[in-house]
């Protein structure tokens, strides 16, 4: 019940946002969507983990949380001076 | 946008019929405290999503999904913290919450950064302040 409940605010929050990736007027709020999906979907990841009770999903919610900060920090740092590395 | 909000009100008594299938396993035990923060977590990432949807600008749909999706992420790791009942699920669960508590206001602080120095513009010049700019700090690339 609950975890329905968590899941259905979760997918209404990323629609949402795929709508901002879509029409975002700038490539900052396209960036910013990106990692709010990429949290969002390690946060999923963890509810559907709780909803199945299939504790190895756990590691794929952590891989979801590096590969977001990663991906977002490497476009914000190539966006901001057209390289990723100095 | 309409139809897709009588489309997903529909969908919601399949997900319960489907609920009420699944046999319940052993490793997860839901209490009063995990549901709450998994609730209050949601609550905070559903505000954070009709953030990013209505705000007018770069820095406040920045500031809406950087600082809720923290807060509301914290909430729902916690609340599977509770939840799970093994050692291990439940340590591993703590840690994507560490990881995600240090690093998700340094990528909403990154791309804030980036923003500014690409020259975005707040949508009510006339009304805001400048302050790094008002510092006199030159943008280091």
């Amino acid at each position: 019940m609950v975890l329905t409940i968590a899941l259905y605010c979760l997918v209404f929050a990323m629609v949402l946002t795929l709508y901002r990736v879509a029409k975002g007027p700038t490539w900052g709020d396209r960036i910013t969507a990106l990692d709010f999906l990429t949290s969002n979907l390690a946060v999923l990841v963890v509810v559907v983990a709780l909803k199945t009770g299939f504790t190895d999903l756990l590691d794929i919610a952590l891989l979801f949380s590096i590969l977001g900060f990663l991906s977002t920090v490497a476009l914000a740092r190539y966006l901001m001076n057209r390289r990723v590395i100095k | 946008m309409k139809q897709s909000l009588t489309l997903v009100f529909l969908l919601i008594p399949l997900a319960f019929a489907a609920e009420a299938e699944t046999a319940q396993e052993l490793t997860v035990q839901s209490n009063l405290i995990a549901e709450l923060l998994i609730l209050g977590g949601c609550f905070f990432i559903l505000a954070a999503g009709i953030g990013m949807f209505r705000f007018p600008d770069f820095y406040t749909r920045l500031h809406a999904s950087s600082k809720l999706v923290t807060l509301g992420g914290i909430g729902v790791f916690g609340g599977a913290a509770f939840a799970f009942l093994s050692l291990a699920a439940t340590q591993r669960v703590l840690l994507t919450a560490v990881f995600f508590l240090l690093t998700a206001p340094l990528s909403g602080y990154m791309i804030a950064r980036a923003g500014y120095l690409q020259g975005l513009k707040p949508y009510r010049e006339d009304n805001s302040v400048d302050e790094w700019q008002a510092c006199g700090a030159e943008s280091e690339s």
